[in-house]
């Protein structure tokens, strides 16, 4: 990476806009918080930390894919339920399959369906009823954390299959666990449904101008619907992804993703605003987030000091990104 | 279409409601109330009022706090955080300075200046830096949230008693909460005709346009960013007042409520509409809501759900309303 | 009194250059024209005067003395004032409170002063109270205003600067005959008071009606300034396109309609701002809408694109029923439609050209898969068609001039022919060369068959390209001219009478 900042200097412009891409800071900065996070504690950029990491990693950017969609299609478009439906996908799956590989498929099928259930909710009353998307899934939030209690009380709570487990934490194809090969799976397939589909152009086009895709004949509700059911499914599946994660799901597990989901969008490169970025920056903002949370956790200081650093390094990081223009151009 | 005579109703109440934009909201409280007085009578008694507002005061001075920001178009999600930042420091101040009235006053006035510095912190980070203000502002949370956490590390230090008997004690037969309430009213109705309120909503209509307008964009926005520290100062006093103990992640919760409370009154969350009267209301609300559902005995396992539903369905119906008689 | 010089003012927004060289020669009591078509750079000009643009280079002189002019505060305070084309207006402030929003009289330091407010905006109210229209006035939010009368709220914004020099970037583009007699007026008025003031149209009889000096602007540089007596429009236009052939576009012979085929029949629609409006349109025809600016043309066109709902009344497209709900449902019955607002119906602002160019084939063809190679090539016909300027079609459609913005929203039409071509005022705001090539289109299109409605706000076009006109007046059709009666002359008449 010096090698390419130092070219920088002597190629000029195009160089130097190639650097100010999203994705290539992402990229720089995960290689150099690697490189310091190696320097500070010997084996933290061993193979199987790195493995570690990205499994963590890949669990923030299901929930981020979700996230991008949505807020790709603008519109201050935004899904602050994610968080409570990987919780509740979570549980559900637990008690679905209770432990049981045989209950795998249905736990799978009952996420989709939650997840895309409260997705769609969400997407109507963002566009039939046009409430803002802030708003809407704000106060979903609070349901979703009403029927965790709901669900949680009298039930006992269900254990993750063995199968899921080893989904998410064993090797199963050239070293690497089923759930990183489920992220790279959905990453393509988001970059696929982006940039090669009527579908993606459409997202895109609603995201930049609203009223101007509804005047060239884009279904802008349907399309909008679709985004938060999309990202009702891509939490839950997440959510199953965490119960195979950590074994059995525990209250309010989600939330810890609702803001970060929004975060790693942002560092990877589309503005909330929408209309412009795509996936791939957000998986580099995820496994960037992930990176710069673990490396905190090997320097010895407190939880408390541990925040603010983690807190100051995220306002530094965002001036890479997306600042808003300069009202005097 | 709509035919004239309906056109002409709908034009009286949207006129109403363009000049009040937290009738709604008001028609909304007025309906829990009279929900509450019937299926727990009690609930409307002298002594049930204070107790809720005394209850519900931190996220009334939150959510006005919040109004401050959403005036012109940004957010603050690190409002709880402060509101965790102000209790710790001020327990921990009035602590080390012996805990007699002259300490809790000055306690009290360094948390408020705790609140300012917190707000001028965002503002500067998101309006001077122009960082995205949602994710901005959970940056700083995360870093507020350290703080209070390195001030005070576990909750559970008491405040003295000189603190908390006052706030939930009486002057002359009237609670203390409703001279507070009082003091908050007569401070926001002076805020309301100052000339930065137009500003900041001129700001949250829009930003080019109020900068083509010659206003001093970026300091008003940080200005609004500065209000909503001073006002989560105050937020975070009445919550000492209440459950008399420091907390260092006491306010996380209330950041989302304040953001709903002022939807609840009336306030856009894009910015350029609102009143800080409303989010009062819409506050008032999220308590009338929680105590409705205890009292018409939801089984506690679903109260947390049926608040929730509730809440949204608030929400929803507030915002349907004024956009309906605005049109 | 002041003079005010700009010299050499540049400003270049990373490889586009919005301003090469900006020369401005401003003097006490005189009318300034600045004219050159769209993008030359004339709103930047403007904008580095008013502070809201930083030039990179480049000097300005008031009185003769050097300023730095680093904000629109700073502008102010050197005693310039602007109306915004864009306009600088907060949709949920009032009337009062927007004209007064740069300087809000304030009372105890920190208060409103209501009362001030209120009189000082009486006074600048009260000169367009009976022109201003229905429903305006001072405690009135400017969201629930008309485009003209949010354009007079703009105009009085500016005069209540009380500055002495003001400029005016495109004031009357929304504004009818009388309420820019009146804003006229006043303009001469402020001219005795000594005041300098900077106008910019596109309308040729304007400029030659109110101004006294006249500079032009191509391609980003000052090229010519000279007295308005000592000109004429050939000239202005000669100087506007520089050495290219007079676009002056030939006035079009008339076509008889082929009334027997016609690919459009309205018959007594009725919706919103209009009422009772019949047509038909034959195959190969052009039908012109006309009359003053607002008068129900744009929603009847908007109607019959399913974007605007009607109450009443039938709409036929090739001799089947189309009522259309929405949008995607009249352009898979082969309507299409260009509105002149491209910044709010036309372009999908940050997208790349081909993106902006796909979305009617897409529908059209109900595709599921988008492959960019195969694209590229069904964009490069209309785009080139239309003679759109561009580098590379990945490129940022906002990254190209106003009027090539306005072809790739066109083109978008073209890669599936439509039967019904409706423009609602298409050539609003875009250069004359770019004009030019959008008739030379439009007549090959009809000539191929297709029929066409066009709405323009310049007589001109109509006249030049149209084979039939009606005129509107308040939402109804007034009159049909045909044949040799499409005269400039009867157009007025008809724009104006009963009005």
């Amino acid at each position: 990476m010096s090698a390419d900042a130092l070219s920088s200097k002597s190629t000029g412009n195009a160089v130097l806009a190639f650097l100010k891409k999203p994705l290539v800071v992402a990229l720089i900065l995960i290689v150099l918080l690697l490189v310091v996070g190696e320097w500070l504690s010997p084996g933290f950029a061993s193979p199987g930390q790195i493995l570690r990491l990205l499994i963590v990693a890949a669990l923030l950017g299901i929930v981020a894919a979700g996230q991008n969609l949505v807020i790709l299609g603008g519109r201050e478009g935004i899904d602050l339920s994610v968080g409570g439906i990987v919780s509740l996908a979570a549980i559900l799956a637990g008690n679905v399959m209770n432990g049981a590989d045989g209950g795998i498929l249905p736990a799978i099928l009952v996420c989709i369906l939650v997840g895309g259930l409260f997705g769609l909710i969400n997407g109507v009353g963002v566009t039939v009823l046009r409430i803002p998307p802030l708003v809407m899934t704000l106060g979903m939030l609070g349901v979703l954390q009403g029927l965790l209690v709901v669900i949680r009380n009298g039930i006992p709570s269900g254990r993750a299959a063995p199968g899921l487990s080893d989904f998410v934490v064993k090797p199963f194809l050239l070293g690497l666990p089923g759930i990183i090969w489920l992220w790279l799976l959905i990453g393509l397939a988001m970059a696929f449904l982006l940039r090669r589909t009527v579908f993606g152009y459409r997202v895109y086009a609603i995201g930049s101008n609203e009223q101007a895709a509804f005047m060239a004949g884009v279904p802008v509700k349907t399309i909008r619907v679709a985004l938060f059911m999309l990202s009702g499914v891509f939490a839950a599946i997440a959510g199953m992804c965490l119960l195979g994660y950590s074994g059995s799901s525990f209250a309010n597990v989600g939330e810890q993703y609702m803001l970060p989901s929004i975060i790693a969008v942002v560092l990877g490169g589309t503005p909330l605003s929408g209309g412009k970025g795509g996936y791939t920056g957000t998986m580099a903002g995820a496994v960037l987030l992930v990176l710069l949370q673990s490396i905190l956790t090997t320097v010895h200081i407190d939880e408390a000091g541990r925040q603010m650093v983690f807190g100051a390094t995220l306002v530094a990081l965002m001036l890479f990104y997306g600042r808003a223009k300069a009202m005097r151009g | 279409m709509s035919n004239a005579a309906s056109q002409t109703s709908t034009g009286s109440l949207g006129r109403l409601i363009r000049r009040y934009p937290f009738l709604p909201a008001l028609i909304i409280l007025i309906l829990l109330l009279a929900l509450n007085g019937i299926f727990e009578p009690r609930s409307l008694s002298f002594r049930s009022m204070t107790g809720l507002i005394s209850t519900y005061m931190a996220l009334m001075m939150l959510a006005v706090a919040q109004t401050y920001v959403v005036f012109s178009g940004d957010i603050d999600l690190s409002a709880g955080s402060i509101v965790s930042l102000v209790n710790v420091s001020v327990i921990v101040l009035m602590q080390k300075w012996g805990g007699d009235g002259f300490a809790v006053i000055a306690a009290c006035l360094a948390g408020a200046l705790i609140g300012l510095a917190c707000g001028l912190i965002n503002g500067i980070v998101v309006a001077g830096l122009r960082l995205q203000a949602i994710v901005a502002t959970f940056a700083t949370s995360i870093f507020f949230t350290g703080l209070a956490l390195t001030v005070l590390p576990v909750a559970g230090t008491p405040a003295p008693e000189a603190y908390w008997t006052t706030y939930g004690g009486r002057f002359l037969g009237v609670p203390f909460v409703f001279y507070a309430v009082a003091a908050v009213a007569i401070l926001l109705a002076i805020l309301m005709r100052m000339r930065l309120t137009t500003q900041m909503l001129a700001v949250g209509d829009d930003q080019q346009a109020a900068f083509q307008s010659g206003l001093p964009v970026t300091a008003i926005r940080i200005k609004g960013y500065v209000f909503c520290g001073l006002f989560a100062a105050l937020a975070a006093l009445c919550i000492t007042g209440d459950t008399a103990s420091g907390d260092p992640l006491v306010g996380g919760k209330m950041t989302l409520y304040s953001v709903a409370a002022v939807v609840l009154g009336g306030s856009a969350l894009a910015g350029g509409f609102g009143t800080v009267t409303g989010s009062l209301i819409g506050a008032l609300i999220i308590g009338l809501i929680n105590a409705l559902v205890f009292f018409v005995g939801t089984p506690s396992e679903w109260q947390n759900f049926v608040q929730g539903l509730a809440i949204l369905l608030a929400l929803m119906t507030g915002i349907l309303v004024s956009r309906g008689a605005r049109a | 009194m002041s003079e005010l010089i700009v010299r050499g003012a540049r400003k270049a927004y990373g490889a586009t250059v919005a301003l090469s060289r900006g020369d401005l020669h401003l003097r006490p009591g005189e009318v300034h024209v600045l004219i050159g078509s769209n993008g030359s750079g004339k709103s930047t000009l403007c904008k580095i005067v008013a502070g809201s643009v930083k030039p990179d280079a480049g000097d300005v002189l008031l009185d003769g003395k050097p300023v730095t002019i680093d904000g629109p505060r700073a502008a102010r305070a050197l005693g310039i004032g602007i109306f915004y084309q864009e306009l600088s207006l907060a949709a949920r402030r009032t009337v009062a409170e927007n004209i007064l929003l740069p300087a809000m009289p304030v009372k105890g330091g920190i208060f409103v002063d209501r009362t001030e407010l209120e009189e000082r905006t009486a006074r600048i109210i009260a000169e367009f109270q009976d022109v201003a229209g229905e429903g305006f006035a001072a405690d009135v939010t400017v969201d629930r205003l008309r485009a003209d009368q949010r354009q007079l709220v703009e105009i009085m914004k500016a005069l209540a600067s009380e500055a002495p020099i003001l400029i005016f970037d495109e004031p009357t583009s929304a504004l009818d005959r009388a309420q820019v007699d009146r804003f006229f007026e006043i303009l001469r008025r402020l001219k005795q008071e000594g005041r300098a003031m900077v106008f910019i149209s596109h309308r040729m009889d304007e400029i030659f009606s109110i101004g006294d000096r006249v500079t032009v602007i191509r391609d980003g540089a000052t090229v010519a300034s000279s007295a308005i007596a000592e000109t004429n429009a050939d000239e202005v236009i000669r100087q506007m396109v520089g050495e290219r052939e007079a676009l002056s576009a030939e006035s079009k012979p008339p076509v008889p309609a082929a009334a027997d085929e016609p690919v459009l029949s309205v018959a007594n629609l009725n919706g919103a701002g209009f009422r009772d409006v019949s047509f038909t349109v034959g195959k190969g025809e052009i039908l012109g809408f006309g009359g003053l600016h607002g008068q129900g043309q744009s929603s009847v066109l908007r109607a019959i694109f399913g974007a605007l709902a009607h109450n009443a009344g039938t709409i036929e497209v090739g001799g089947r029923a189309c009522a259309a709900r929405t949008p995607a449902e009249a352009i898979r019955n082969g309507i299409a439609y260009v509105s002149g607002d491209r910044g709010r119906d036309g372009t999908l602002i940050g997208r790349p050209i081909l993106e902006n160019v796909t979305p009617i084939h897409f529908l059209r063809n109900r595709l599921h898969l988008a492959r960019p190679g195969a694209l590229t090539a069904l964009a490069d016909g209309p785009l080139k068609a239309l003679k759109t300027k561009f580098q590379d079609i990945g490129q940022p459609v906002n990254s190209l001039s106003g009027g090539n913005q306005q072809k790739v929203v066109i083109a978008r039409w073209l890669i599936d022919r439509p039967a019904i071509l409706l423009l609602d005022d298409p050539t609003k705001g875009i250069d004359l060369a770019a004009k030019a090539d959008l008739f030379q289109l439009i007549r090959s299109l009809a000539a191929e068959g297709m029929g066409i409605v066009l709405y323009s706000s310049e007589d001109a076009e109509l006249l030049a390209n149209a084979d039939r006109i009606l005129v509107f007046n308040s939402g109804v059709v007034t009159r049909e001219l045909q044949g040799e009666d499409r005269t400039r002359y009867n157009l007025y008449h008809a724009a104006y009478e009963a009005a």
